[in-house]
């Protein structure tokens, strides 16, 4: 779009105020990420001196620390770290092995429930996590699957599913029918023209679902915190126990954090034009 | 329970759209009309298992004085409500769930508009802005409650130095009182998330056309009236998300005051998700938390009509 928002001919004080508060506030938000990095890289020793030292020679020994598991750590966190990407991308994967038949469906204009089924799906995003945590608890140690990778893919699979299958709905509907309809006169059957027809058009939603779900999933602590012990334990848990652990050795809880958030940050970048029109199910375009 | 809300009937396009389909769809097969739900089942299936059940699950044991080592307890009627309810602990974490979600909701809209009209304007610094905006959005919420706890750690961190260089008190502990211990709870909401309220209010003010307000200029309309009267009027869907949006996950919020102050200082800022993962998996009093989760889950339930009309009709592809 070429028009700008403010058609206005001479910039006033209104809008050089506007711009002030926008970087003040930008720039007042990178403080907590400058100072997590810059004291990530800090020698030992110097990590929470007061005053502050911002000169000194950058080290990446806190990193090496944290990941050999070094200084009483029970568990490296480069475990921890793994035990997050294979939740993600575990979560991620039944998320779209869900979704993309579910979406499928719904666009179906044969099927007269679909605007019903989809409001419903619609509406379990207000259900909040804490509410379902207490029956998971329960009902995973009963069926003896607390501390397991399956016991946190599953409800994340499920906490995604609402946005994944509207973003991956409405890219199905807005291919033109007629080509669905060629398929089906070829001869296809319903698995055939999703195979074929939809599921190469449907890849970059896909792609957009499968980011959105990885940076949430990764991002996520209730559950985690909750129905994990050692065996599938994620890394912001286990960041968590650091601070114990480590007692003030900021070098290596920072470096830990740092380990946490870059991926995600990275991810972000790459999909920032998707990422806030994923989370509003669409509608923001 | 049904967390079904009946979308209203479009009549018109609605009953024109489903003649069409009766055209133009795929040719009756046998058993075609089973194909959608068998499609649909598996995911239906992990929805329902997390949704529902767990809501059966909790209404069941909120009548039960169940903890985890005694098993499911025996009938207690009401007496989890009871307790809930009198509770002052309990009062004040939904007071306070309240209060935190209104206060953080209202504040991250005003400061959401404020930085998406600069924002809004299509200039090559604008790009690195918003790039920028994004950042503490992604940050993963654990991370930065912990980020922000080291910031203003009395004796070490960066918060209480430098404000002692401006002359305050050495060694101020803000997460030591109630007042300072809400304002930095309610400071990293904000930090987290106006960025989100932002970038949509500036989907929003770049969606506006340009033609109603030249004509306004052209009759010599001031800016103030511009805004007021055309791009605010304008806006009234996008503020509706965000709003809508913030305040489904503003009742969510749960890792930022776990790490940052654990309900503390005293319980003062023990919000309702905290007191119920508090009672039910440290206190194990499954019965009452349950009790407390129902409470939450009705209040949460009045927000899906709000969403169905926010939301669903706007992102719904065949609404359009």
């Amino acid at each position: 779009m070429a028009t700008t928002y403010s058609n206005a001919n001479r910039p006033g004080l209104g809008t050089k105020i506007g711009k002030g508060f926008m970087w003040v506030w930008l720039i007042l938000g990178l403080v907590p990420l400058v100072f997590m990095f810059i004291t990530s890289i800090k020698p030992e020793g110097i990590a929470n001196a007061t005053p502050p030292r911002w000169f000194f020679t950058p080290t990446f020994d806190n990193f090496a620390n944290v990941l050999a598991g070094g200084q009483g750590t029970s568990q490296g966190f480069g475990r921890l770290l793994l035990n997050s990407a294979v939740v993600s991308l575990g979560a991620t994967a039944l998320t779209i092995l869900l979704a993309v038949p579910a979406a499928y469906a719904l666009s179906m204009r044969s099927f007269a429930a679909r605007q019903k089924i989809s409001g419903w799906i619609l509406s379990t995003y207000m259900f909040p996590p804490i509410v379902a945590v207490i029956p998971i608890f329960v009902f995973a140690g009963q069926l003896e699957l607390m501390d397991t990778f399956a016991v946190l893919i599953i409800p994340y699979a499920a906490f995604n599913l609402p946005v994944a299958i509207w973003i991956l709905r409405s890219t199905i509907v807005q291919i033109p029918f007629e080509i669905q309809e060629a398929a089906m006169v070829d001869g296809a059957n319903h698995w055939g023209t999703l195979r074929q027809v939809i599921w190469p058009l449907l890849v970059p939603s896909v792609a957009t679902v499968s980011v959105l779900t990885i940076v949430l999933t990764w991002n996520e602590f209730l559950f985690a915190l909750s129905l994990t012990r050692s065996g599938a334990k994620t890394a912001p848990v286990g960041l968590q126990e650091f601070t114990g652990m480590f007692g003030t050795d900021w070098g290596s809880i920072t470096a830990a954090a740092t380990l946490v958030v870059v991926p995600i940050l990275i991810l972000t970048i790459v999909l920032r034009q998707k990422m806030v029109s994923g989370l509003t199910f669409g509608a923001v375009k | 329970m049904s967390l079904t809300e009946a979308r209203p009937k479009e009549s018109l396009r609605g009953a024109s759209r489903k003649s069409a389909a009766r055209h133009h769809g795929p040719g009756p097969r046998q058993g075609t009309r089973r194909i959608p739900w068998l499609y649909l089942a598996p995911a239906m299936i992990v929805l329902l298992i997390m949704t529902i059940a767990p809501a059966i699950y909790i209404f069941y044991t909120s009548f039960r004085n169940a903890s985890i080592l005694g098993g499911a307890g025996r009938f207690v009627g009401f007496t989890n409500y009871e307790t809930a309810l009198t509770d002052p602990a309990t009062q004040q974490s939904f007071l306070a769930t309240l209060l935190f979600v209104a206060g953080v909701v209202i504040l991250e809209m005003i400061l959401g508009l404020a930085l998406a009209i600069p924002l809004a304007q299509q200039t090559w610094s604008n790009k690195l802005a918003s790039a920028l905006m994004l950042l503490p959005f992604a940050v993963t919420p654990a991370v930065a409650a912990m980020v922000f706890k080291q910031l203003l750690n009395p004796n070490y961190g960066w918060f209480s130095y430098y404000m002692n260089q401006l002359g305050f008190p050495p060694n101020l502990d803000l997460l030591g009182n109630p007042a300072g211990a809400w304002a930095v709870l309610i400071v990293l909401d904000m930090w987290q998330w106006t960025p989100f309220v932002a970038l949509i209010l500036m989907a929003g003010l770049q969606s506006q056309p340009l033609e109603p307000r030249e004509a306004a200029m052209v009759d010599g309309a001031n800016k103030w009236q511009i805004f007021r009267n055309i791009t605010l009027p304008g806006m009234v869907p996008f503020i509706a998300i965000a709003l809508v949006l913030r305040t489904i996950q503003a009742f969510k919020t749960f890792d930022s005051f776990k790490i940052v102050t654990n309900g503390g200082p005293g319980n003062s800022t023990e919000i309702i998700n905290l007191g119920i993962h508090r009672i039910g998996l440290q206190s194990f009093n499954i019965g009452l938390a349950c009790a407390s989760a129902v409470l939450l889950l009705v209040v949460l339930l009045l927000l899906v009509p709000a969403m169905q009309r926010v939301i669903g009709r706007r992102a719904d592809p065949e609404e359009q």
